[in-house]
């Protein structure tokens, strides 16, 4: 089975990634599954220092989804160099370091931090992040500092240069074509939407945080429309991600248009659910005669 | 934090063998394993039924009664999850994720295991009650409710302790707050005492505040939201005393409880 996909210049196995802050560094799943077998993962956020995160509630579970507001908890990009990467390398893992800061100068940094590291596929760098006071959303809804974080990122590092887009812009396509023009060799779309949710019997908000990114199949068809729409305004490939907990699921965004897919929060209710999407995928193509790459775009709309 | 034997979660789809309910909210889930679940006690499942569709779209989170062929949960109904889970019926699949988390230390065979449970913390500490006694060691145990209704499972807890009981209303065992019993073992014990606790967070903080006091050690188990239960949604954060956060799945459930901020 033909499961091959290309972003830009890159060739990956299959088109299911894992989405970033749903798979830890990876390397927790290795009891799990060979991680190898991923089309590639999107680590969580790495930020030039360690970061604790938010005060608790950060997670609060809705209608088929859920809220959270971690706040780019991570181990700083130098623990993730020494005592993550090298395992991910020797598990033959396709690592894509997603990529967080809250000035253009700390992105660079961490960009070219990276850059003298091996058995990096690309960085994916996150201007959507809701759930962070600096930096996160607001590079993410302005076409101009997002094509300013994108082109900086590109000229710090040899890797190619993945951007994940927010639903919050509110055109995503112009942020979209700003970021291709700037030199992005794909995208990611999308974030979380920021909800909000309220106990009834305190009246408190429910998350400490007091607002959280929404995940899960409630977000589902949003994210089939944004990235159906950005594929339409832009030439470089788009990689779906938002609620997908099935291979219908991702064949659907295949379908809008997105030439790969990453699965997020349904990695949390299952540790195997990448690899229930993908072994889908693979009997789908299989059924249907057809090479994985063949599904891209291919919505009838007539 | 010393090592322990922590054996890799395996995710399988199992069906619940038996519900034993315990009046209206309180129900005992029993799964069949394949090949025996090798848990310790302390430890946890995620647990999700595989006809939730994509609501409630997480699994629950739930300690473990004991591990085996035929492991058991012990449900509270507290929201629609484990309403979902009380109305299972026996033949129903679930999706179970285990042994997860940091089980009980063991106890140094020079003190004496004291157990205070509240309400369904009991659970935990139940499956280390039979898990001492396996060792030949009998522990004093401690249980607390509002009321009589909340002390489930008490006389499978008396067979393995010497057990005493607390209820707020005086329905079964002295009136008052279960910690007021705490003190009178730490006497006797006279500070060869290592104290487990499980129960609401006010209590477990009363009696970390306790054990502090006779300068004996005190594990609690954490209980609190979470999405994945092994590591990576970093929901479970729980605040350290010193700042920062522990993650209740990982470095918890079981943990010394002097690592936790009370105040917050």
């Amino acid at each position: 089975m033909d499961l091959q996909v290309k972003i830009g210049e890159l060739s990956l196995s299959n088109p299911v990634l894992t989405a970033s802050g749903t798979f830890g560094y990876g390397i927790e799943f290795e009891s799990f599954f060979d991680i190898s077998r991923l089309g590639g993962i999107c680590t969580k956020g790495l930020s030039l220092l360690p970061r604790v995160g938010n005060p608790p509630p950060r997670i609060r579970e809705t209608a088929s989804g859920m809220l959270n507001a971690i706040g780019l908890a991570n181990i700083g990009v130098e623990a993730f160099c020494k005592d993550k990467l090298p395992r991910l390398r020797e598990l033959g893992a396709t690592v894509i370091p997603n990529l967080y800061a809250s000035s253009v100068e700390d992105f660079i940094a961490l960009a070219e931090r990276l850059d003298r590291e091996e058995g990096i596929a690309a960085v994916e760098v996150n201007v959507s992040c809701p759930n962070v006071t600096k930096g996160g959303l607001a590079f993410g809804v302005d076409p101009v500092a997002a094509a300013g974080v994108t082109a900086a990122v590109c000229k710090a590092t040899r890797f190619p240069v993945w951007v994940k887009l927010s639903p919050e812009a509110g055109r995503i396509t112009d942020v979209a074509c700003a970021c291709e023009e700037a030199g992005a060799q794909a995208l990611s779309a999308i974030n979380t939407i920021r909800g909000f949710a309220i106990d009834t019997e305190t009246w408190r908000p429910l998350l400490a945080n007091r607002t959280g990114g929404l995940s899960g199949p409630a977000i589902k068809p949003i994210a089939v429309r944004m990235v159906w729409e950005i594929c339409q305004a832009v030439r470089i490939p788009v990689i779906g991600v938002g609620g997908i907990a099935s291979a219908e699921d991702a064949i659907e965004f295949m379908l809008a248009g997105a030439s790969a897919v990453q699965v997020g929060s349904a990695n949390f209710r299952d540790p195997m659910a990448s690899m229930t999407v993908l072994e889908g995928i693979s009997a789908y193509c299989e059924r249907k005669g057809l090479a994985a790459k063949d599904l891209i775009g291919k919505v009838v709309l007539d | 934090m010393e090592q322990y034997d922590r054996r890799p979660a395996r995710q399988v789809t199992v069906p619940l063998v038996r519900r034993d309910s315990i009046g209206a909210s309180h129900h005992v889930l029993t799964f069949e394993y394949d090949t025996p679940l090798e848990a310790q006690a302390g430890q946890f499942v995620m647990v999700r039924g595989t006809n939730w569709g994509q609501s409630p779209f997480l699994p629950r989170p739930m300690s473990l009664l004991h591990g085996g062929k035929r492991p058991s949960i012990l449900v509270k109904v507290v929201g629609e999850g484990t309403r979902r889970l009380a109305n299972a019926e026996p033949g129903d699949l679930f999706s179970v994720l285990a042994p997860l988390g940091r089980p009980w230390s063991p106890c140094s065979s020079h003190r004496v295991p004291i157990l205070v449970a509240g309400g369904v913390g009991v659970c935990p500490l139940l499956f280390l009650a039979r898990t001492l006694k396996q060792q030949g060691i009998r522990p004093v145990a401690l249980y607390g409710g509002r009321s009589s209704g909340d002390l489930v499972l008490y006389e499978e807890l008396q067979a393995e302790s010497d057990l005493r009981l607390a209820t707020e209303d005086g329905s079964a065992g002295v009136k008052g707050k279960v910690t007021a019993l705490l003190d009178e073992a730490l006497m006797e014990a006279d500070g060869r005492a290592t104290v487990y606790t499980c129960g609401p967070r006010a209590m477990m903080a009363s009696v970390v505040a306790a054990a502090r006091k006779a300068n004996v050690p005190c594990e609690v188990s954490l209980e609190t939201v979470m999405a994945c239960g092994y590591g990576v949604c970093l929901g479970c954060a729980v605040p350290r005393f010193d700042g920062g956060y522990v993650y209740a799945c990982s470095e918890g459930a079981c943990i010394d409880g002097r690592v936790i901020d009370w105040k917050k």
